[in-house]
């Protein structure tokens, strides 16, 4: 029988897929979405695609090739690199950036740590994220449907659905909308309809198990349950917070990279929940809207923890019998830490080559070492002295005084007050007062003044109803005890309740000091300037000070 | 309350071309069988005859010792040699050959048929032990220790006809063609070991088979159970059925008589009916010959010891060049290297892959971790990490992965996209462990 040709160990029939299948399966699964995103944002998806793959193939290729290492391009690995890398960008990102993104991802995160199978974060999360440290271009988000043109991404921002739930809020656009992706957001996470399909294959072919998915999104599901928002009800919330933003495409298509997840299945499902819990949090909690990114990367960083807490129970053995030896192994790994008592001494006499020699050399050892204690000290002690001077929490401490004491005197009602965007041409500043039950009292308006001999700065709270509320003069120049006659607070308490123009005489006037009249005009003046900003804060942003007859 | 076991795999069963054939009997019968000397995986047999001596079917060739099987002639004729042949367990080992004169005269010093009603344990381990039977579904453990071992101590008798592995049908259609024998088999058996439950395990490939079974039962009345579990590999393996008919999990070290089950082939069962009722000693077995490679894939009722060439002569020989010849099943039967080699009495298929039919054989490629492996193992290891440990060569890890519970059954293998030999490395390591851990 010399016509039996191989001999191989078993089992002698193997399933068909490899991994380089594995990977062509997961590259054709992503073509619905990316079709869809042509569909929505024109061609321009297209051309970044192929330069990100492009890109990622060919620092792969040029890594190998430099180190002298076997070429692995035919694995397709950085071709699904480069693919999810690119359906992670803003349709509007200049033709850069996938480079960047793809140089950071195949070299730093991937091919450094030996590359397929040994990179312990998801490469194109890597990229991913080093390119959200540039937030203007990656928060520009065209509208869905407005087609980019391929040279110059002149891009109308648009909020994504992300925003609106950050801030609690339903996005305008209907469940519908976000299903089929009518959203704006990232290349490839606006349509989510094209992500569940895509990840309905890869689980119908097998080429990833639906646990770290399913736990992820459950998790979130969950999540928004427990925790709704918005207006319509806790489902429509849940629905809302699934198809925005980039959790289906992290769910199904970065959490399941088979490399930098666990490999054991209660691993699997822990990282999983894992992954949704940080991302519920980062998107409630955190200053930037979206959390997935972050959340994948921080759990990849765990899964040599997950895959040991995921090991499966020996055959045979209960639940409780592993888990008693569970415990058993814990006592005595705990065991195992002793407390090494530090070595303090100094052998000064030790033998050298000549006498007095290796002494020397000692004192010259120790000196290096305590040297280069002293040296980090100093540098530590600079640093921390420099901060503590640039932020002396002294002055700001002595600052918030001053400014509340300010606020007493000019809105005594209010207990809190906080800047405002408001801008008016003859104000320095507008500030808004709050009750402590945090109502809105009304603004503290900072204006100037020309007095008898220079300008004089004062405060003026004007309430809601446009009444004056108090009058606080901050700086001035006038005459020790001739113009500082107008400034006494029984002088200033009159302004309180005045509203409309002020005058010196007649009717709503308030009378000049006798000996002060030109620094008691200009205050009058001062106040009537803060009177008319406040009156018209709310109906445009620009005021116009119209120069009463005072 | 529904058991299964975790993990498995779904290779191709590739039935289709023999599960509606009948078990029949040879085009030809062979011009002379040969008979290893050594048909159990326990003791040892020496023979009783000598070249020139004439023998009739069923006659004891050899004697057991140490608990091993005894052989009987399947054909009438004259033994020519007691020689080195081919076994097909691999490598060469001492047979009978006898010289088949196409008679097939009766051994006339049978024992007489039992009746059913008033057969009693030890009439039962004396009869098992007479016909030399040993387990048919590949464990040749000889079968009347085994149920020595079990008497009194178990509650449960699981019939396997399972047959998980891809390609072998003869065990389907034993079942479907016999199922009263089996059936009546069982009775005793459960009676005599005193089992409460009698499950007779299939899969739901076999569908007429659970017909036809489920028809006999309600006919008769039997106490049996039928017990129908979605296609997967390995449910026939011992531990697994265990597990999926009782739920209990069968510890590492131990077999699963200490957990109360006792586990026998469904074709086992057929020879001890056999010769309880019939007083014949187990001489012949359904054989499945199949295969791309082959040109009329059959079932076959073929005397033990037949040569695995007459097998394929009544199959019509070869199509096209066989990529491998195995007995036994694709996933744990054995590669075959001479077609010289006989049919022994663990034989159940006769599988010869076209090369169409394997895994293109790539190299080995890196492993990305994606944890196929873990998830398919039945027996809760980890492959992944004990194939690393063992090639990075730490050792000190290796205890904590219980490498040793393997049953070899091939799912890492099997599953693995970067085609590395985990079975392998998973049985070096269990080898190692055994050794003291130390290289």
């Amino acid at each position: 029988m010399d016509r039996v040709r191989s001999y191989r160990l078993p089992p002698q029939v193997g399933q068909p897929s490899t991994t380089v299948s594995m990977m062509r399966e997961v590259i054709i699964s992503l073509i619905p979405t990316l079709g869809m995103a042509v569909f929505f944002f024109g061609l321009r998806v297209l051309v970044l695609t192929a330069l990100s793959v492009g890109a990622c193939v060919l620092f792969e290729y040029g890594y190998r090739r430099f180190m002298h290492l076997d070429n692995t391009v035919r694995d397709l690995s950085a071709c699904v690199t480069g693919l999810l890398l690119a359906l992670s960008l803003p349709p509007s990102a200049p033709y850069w950036v996938p480079v960047l993104g793809a140089a950071f991802s195949i070299l730093l995160v991937k091919q450094f740590y030996g590359g397929l199978g040994k990179n312990f974060m998801n490469p194109a999360l890597g990229g991913r994220m080093l390119l959200a440290t540039f937030p203007l271009l990656m928060t520009t988000w065209p509208q869905p449907l407005q087609h980019l043109s391929l040279w110059k991404a002149d891009a109308v921002s648009a909020a994504t659905p992300m925003s609106y739930l950050h801030d609690g809020v339903l996005p305008p656009q209907t469940l519908g909308q976000l299903l089929l992706g009518q959203q704006g957001g990232c290349i490839g996470e606006v349509s989510s309809i094209m992500l569940l399909l895509g990840g309905c294959y890869l689980v119908l072919r097998r080429i990833i198990s639906p646990r770290i998915p399913l736990a992820y999104l459950g998790t979130m599901a969950v999540l928004a349950l427990l925790f709704p928002g918005g207006d319509q009800g806790r489902l429509v919330w849940m629905c809302a917070q699934l198809l925005s933003g980039g959790v289906l495409l992290g769910a199904i298509f970065m959490a399941t990279d088979p490399t930098t997840s666990p490999v054991t299945p209660r691993g699997q499902i822990l990282f999983g929940i894992g992954c949704g819990l940080l991302t519920a949090l980062l998107r409630s909690c955190s200053s930037y809207p979206e959390g997935v990114g972050w959340a994948i990367l921080s759990m990849n960083c765990c899964v040599w923890l997950l895959d040991r807490a995921g090991m499966p129970r020996r055959f045979g053995v209960t639940p409780f019998t592993a888990f008693k030896e569970h415990l058993k192994h814990l006592r005595s790994s705990a065991a195992e830490i002793k407390f090494v008592k530090p070595q303090f001494q100094f052998r000064l006499h030790e033998a050298g080559k000549a006498p007095g020699e290796g002494h020397l050399d000692q004192i010259r050892t120790h000196a290096k070492s305590w040297g280069c204690l002293a040296a980090v000290v100093l540098v530590t002690a600079l640093v921390i002295s420099g901060v503590h001077r640039f932020t002396d929490l002294d002055t700001v401490r002595a600052e918030n005084t001053r400014q509340q004491e300010l606020l007493a005197q000019v809105m005594p009602l209010a207990a809190s007050s906080s800047e405002t965007p408001y801008r008016a041409n003859g104000a320095l500043s507008i500030t808004a007062g709050y009750s402590s039950s945090n109502e809105l009292l009304g603004y503290c308006v900072e204006v100037q003044a020309q007095g008898f001999s220079g300008v004089i700065t004062m405060q003026v709270g004007v309430d809601l109803n446009g009444q004056v509320t108090g009058v606080a003069i901050t700086d001035h120049k006038e005459t020790q005890s001739v113009g500082t006659k107008a400034m006494t607070p029984e002088a200033l308490s009159r302004y309180i309740g005045k509203s409309g123009t002020i005058r010196t005489s007649g009717s709503n006037s308030v009378d000049a000091v006798s000996g002060a009249t030109a620094t008691s005009k200009a205050i009058t003046d001062g106040v009537n300037r803060a009177l008319a900003i406040v009156a018209n804060l709310d109906t445009e942003g620009v005021v116009e000070y119209v120069d009463g007859d005072v | 309350m529904k058991h299964s076991f975790f993990g498995g795999v779904h290779p191709a069963g590739h039935k289709e071309s023999t599960r509606r054939k009948p078990i029949a009997r040879l085009d030809q019968q062979p011009e002379q069988v040969v008979l290893p000397v050594l048909m159990s995986s326990q003791g040892r047999a020496e023979p009783l005859v000598r070249p020139g001596d004439r023998v009739q079917v069923g006659q004891p060739l050899t004697r057991g010792i140490d608990g091993g099987v005894c052989v009987h002639a399947s054909v009438s004729g004259r033994v020519i040699a007691v020689e080195e042949r081919p076994h097909p367990w691999g490598d060469t080992a001492p047979a009978i050959v006898v010289e088949n004169d196409g008679e097939d005269t009766p051994f006339e010093d049978r024992p007489q048929p039992l009746a059913a009603e008033n057969i009693k344990l030890s009439q039962l381990l004396e009869r098992t032990h007479w016909a030399g039977i040993a387990g048919m579904g590949g464990g040749a453990y000889p079968t009347d220790r085994k149920l020595a071992q079990a008497a009194g101590k178990i509650d449960t008798l699981i019939v396997n006809a399972a047959e998980c592995e891809p390609y072998i049908t003869a065990d389907h259609r034993l079942l479907l063609e016999r199922s009263d024998h089996i059936l009546q088999g069982a009775q005793v058996l459960a009676r005599c070991l005193g089992a409460k439950r009698t499950v007779v395990v299939t899969e739901g490939d076999k569908l007429n088979a659970v017909e036809a079974v489920e028809r006999r039962l309600r006919k008769r009345g039997a106490k049996a159970e039928l017990c129908t579990v979605g296609t997967r590999y390995p449910l026939g393996a011992e531990k697994q059925i265990v597990q999926t008919v009782t739920g209990r999990e069968t510890p590492a070290g131990s077999t699963a008589l200490d957990v109360g089950c006792l586990v026998l082939n469904v074709a086992t069962v057929f020879a001890i009916q056999d010769a309880l009722f019939k007083g014949k000693p187990l001489t012949h077995r359904a054989v499945t010959v199949t295969g791309g490679a082959v040109a009329r894939p059959r079932n076959l009722w073929v005397p033990i010891g037949t040569p695995l060439r007459c097998l394929l002569e009544s199959s019509g020989g070869l199509r096209e060049v066989p990529e491998l010849i195995l007995t036994g099943g694709p996933m744990m039967g054995t590669p075959q290297k001479s077609l010289e080699a006989p049919v022994i009495k663990d034989t159940n298929g006769l599988v010869c892959l076209a090369q169409w039919e394997r895994r293109a054989q790539t190299p080995e490629t890196i492993c990305i971790r994606c944890g196929k492996c873990v998830a398919s193992c039945p027996m809760h290891l980890a492959p992944v990490f004990i194939g690393r440990a063992l090639r990075e060569k730490q050792t000190h890890k290796l205890p904590a992965l219980h490498p040793q519970d393997c049953i070899q059954c091939g799912c890492c293998s099997y599953i693995c996209p970067a085609g590395i030999p985990l079975i392998e490395l998973v049985r070096q390591a269990g080898e190692l462990l055994e050794k003291g851990g130390e290289e």
